[in-house]
């Protein structure tokens, strides 16, 4: 997972820096998706420079597989066009834009063999025999299913029927790879060991590609950049630490991984979290004394103590009591719940933000993590009291929507 | 009531329903299924092979059988296209209509055979709708054509019936995967959609074969019966038995029989077969 140690001074939230310079050799522009009345996707912009995987996060739902359909030209898009390596494909049927899908389910062709299946898109264009059977060598041995040429898909286990697919793609050099949850059916063991030799193989190709998954650890391993999509619009797109330490909002925040969220009152540049006083670069286009935000942090930000003294690096929050400890691997994980402080101020509630649903009232209570050497050094018990202090955050304003 | 059957079904550790129930079912079948079959190889051959064999022979009984073999043979190549079209069409696509069509293909095996031949005598009869326009330079009714009409018919659903289940259960995925490697939609069937059908089709031609062979109700009404013409195996048996010929009846039966019985046997067994990855 990655880590962010940051100063606690956050950076104000601000758009993903633009693109150092490789023109785009895929992109979408403004893509939207109905599907009878229900609007699936709305104005998906991105682009993928050549060599470089951009990963589509999102829950269940959330269109992604729509968005590689649209790419791979399988589903006509509402509104928007498709780009890649600088020609326009929307209007292209899909065997003519030399994209490579790799599907969910893995779609292999089960009247084939390992072998026929990773030459059919070189015998579909009339290859010479001798040059489809070099190039099938090539590729069993590149995913390491040499012993496995003469067996068919169902005699397969589920990766080595991934990696057919994943030869049976690279066997035409498609120009744009598109990777649809690839490892959706496999266990956590094998998803890393694929996804490591994936990364390592999408190297090795350069082209660009497109990866799905809903899986945040896969998405911030494999991405040289993160798309995270909410509902068929993107929520935030930027390299896997930026997305990870400085969410651009909450959906974000807390998808990407446990997210410990407060409300907190723009106070003399800074930041009033109960009665806690935060000092913070805030951008003062976007935040005004008196405004409502949401500091964002992660549980490994959170630092514990049982004295009034917090080691420097890091700003009081407030004090709380250890409701919950669970150890989970290499971690210790408590529950706390924070002393409750002052709210931001109704009196100075903009009229919007009083129609706020109940789910987006921040919690009192919190997660912090503790790596091992902390939790023996110092022992906490359900019930101790400790001040809580943090080491990094993130300011969301608070609830645009 | 209960408790007597209970003492019944165990003597001693030993399940008595089962003997019993599987000798009910042998018993049941022996006159309605068995005995007549047997019947038909104990009387056909009871004057002695050369008998049988020479009744076999004769130049009518030959021509019937292969009558009736060429005229199944070309419904059965209609109508495996035909299902294989339709079952592609009806499957992938959705349209107004569709389920209407379904039926409609669905309806010649419910309606009989007899009404079937008339309502092509009526279609295509010198005095038809659209026969009157052949005759008298084209003649459809009374000749092989006719026949091959009558079993298009009447076997019209049964090679999409098996087919069109097959195709609703593949994976559109392949398809699509075909269509993104870049094959066109003639290759992707090809290579992709047909294999996954073999089964399908060997045993719809099957099953179409084997009912357009035996078919006797529309044909007697659209061949005209004519003994070494139009004259197709079915019709040849009801002939000769009419004539009091049981012998020469009885061999055409015999050859029926068994034909069917060898396309049950190959129905049963080659789909597993053929299926197989
Ligand atoms: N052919 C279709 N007709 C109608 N609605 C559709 C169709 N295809 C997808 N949808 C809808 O579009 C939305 C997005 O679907 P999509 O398959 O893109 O989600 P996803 O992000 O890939 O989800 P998952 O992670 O479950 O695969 C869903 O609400 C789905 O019901
Ligand atoms: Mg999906």
């Amino acid at each position: 997972m990655v880590k962010a140690r940051e100063t606690l001074i956050p950076k104000p939230v601000e758009p993903a820096p633009a693109l150092v310079d490789p023109p785009a050799a895929a992109s979408v522009v403004g893509l939207s998706k109905r599907f009878g009345k229900t609007s699936i996707l709305e104005n998906i912009s991105f682009d993928v420079a050549q060599g470089e995987v951009l990963v589509l996060l999102g829950a269940s739902g959330s269109g992604k597989t729509t968005i590689l359909r649209i790419i791979a030209g399988l589903e006509m898009p509402y509104t928007g066009k498709v780009i890649l390596h600088g020609k326009d494909v929307t209007e292209l049927p899909a065997r003519e834009r030399g994209v490579g899908v790799i599907f969910q389910a893995y779609a292999l062709f089960p009247k084939m063999t390992v072998e026929k299946n990773i030459g059919y898109g070189l015998r579909i264009r009339k290859r010479k025999r001798k040059e489809i059977k070099e190039k099938v060598n090539e590729l069993l041995k590149l995913v390491q299913l040499e012993e496995h040429r003469k067996k068919y898909p169902s005699q397969l286990s589920g990766g080595q029927q991934q990696r057919v697919a994943i030869a049976r793609t690279l066997a035409y050099n498609p120009e744009v790879l598109l990777f649809d949850e690839p490892f959706g059916a496999l266990d956590t063991q094998t998803r890393v060991h694929l996804r490591r030799e994936i990364r390592a193989l999408l190297r090795k190709v350069n082209v660009p590609s497109i990866f799905i998954t809903h899986d945040q650890e896969e998405a911030l391993e494999l991405g040289d950049r993160v798309a995270v999509l909410n509902q068929g619009h993107i929520e935030q797109l930027g390299t896997p630490l930026e997305i990870y330490s400085h969410p651009a909002t909450e959906y974000v925040a807390t998808f990407l991984g446990a997210a410990n969220l407060l409300e907190a009152t723009v106070q003399n540049g800074g930041l009033q979290v109960g009665s806690a006083h935060l000092t913070a670069m805030l951008d003062h286009t976007q935040f005004q004394d008196g405004d409502c935000v949401k500091i964002v942090f992660r549980p490994e930000d959170v630092v514990l103590s049982t004295s009034e003294f917090v080691r420097s690096g890091a700003a009081k929050i407030s004090a709380g009591r250890i409701e919950e400890i669970s150890f989970v691997g290499a971690y210790e994980r408590l529950r706390l719940r924070l002393d409750r402080g002052e709210e931001c101020r109704a009196d100075e509630t903009p009229y919007y933000l009083t129609t706020e649903t109940p789910e987006s009232q921040p919690t009192k209570s919190i997660i912090a993590t503790r790596p091992k050497p902390d939790a023996a050094a110092t022992k906490l018990q359900i019930g101790d009291r400790v001040v809580v202090a943090i080491t990094s955050f993130t300011v969301l304003p608070a609830s645009k929507r | 009531m209960s408790t007597a059957v209970s003492a019944m079904r165990h003597v001693r550790g030993f399940d008595v329903v089962r003997p019993l129930s599987i000798g009910m079912l042998v018993f049941m079948m022996l006159p309605l299924v068995f005995l007549p079959l047997a019947s038909i190889f104990i009387f056909g051959t009871s004057n002695g092979l050369d008998k049988f064999w020479a009744a076999l022979m004769a130049p009518e009984a030959i021509f019937a059988l292969k009558l009736s073999m060429a005229t199944s043979f070309w419904a059965t190549v209609f109508n495996v296209i035909f299902g294989l079209f339709a079952a592609y069409v009806l499957s992938r696509y959705n349209f107004w209509g569709r389920n209407a069509l379904i039926v409609t293909i669905s309806l010649p095996t419910a309606i009989p055979t007899a009404v079937a031949g008339f309502a092509l005598l009526l279609l295509w009869g010198p005095y038809g709708t659209l026969g009157r326009f052949l005759t008298p330079n084209f003649e459809i009714m009374f000749t092989a054509f006719a026949i091959i009409l009558a079993n298009i018919f009447v076997t019209f659903p049964l090679a999409f019936g098996v087919i069109k289940p097959v195709f609703d259960t593949m994976s559109r995925s392949l398809e699509e995967a075909s269509a993104t490697i870049g094959a066109t939609r003639w290759q992707t069937f090809w290579h992709v959609t047909l294999p996954s059908l073999r089964g399908a089709i060997v045993s719809g031609a099957l099953l179409t074969f084997a009912r357009a062979v035996g078919e006797f109700g529309s044909t007697i009404l659209v061949s005209g019966n004519l003994a070494g013409r139009t004259q197709t195996a079915p019709l040849y048996i009801f002939a000769k038995f009419n004539e009091g010929q049981i012998e020469a009846a009885n061999a055409i039966a015999i050859v029926l029989a068994l034909f069917s019985f060898l396309i049950f046997s190959v129905l049963f067994f080659a789909r597993d077969w053929l299926d197989v990855d």
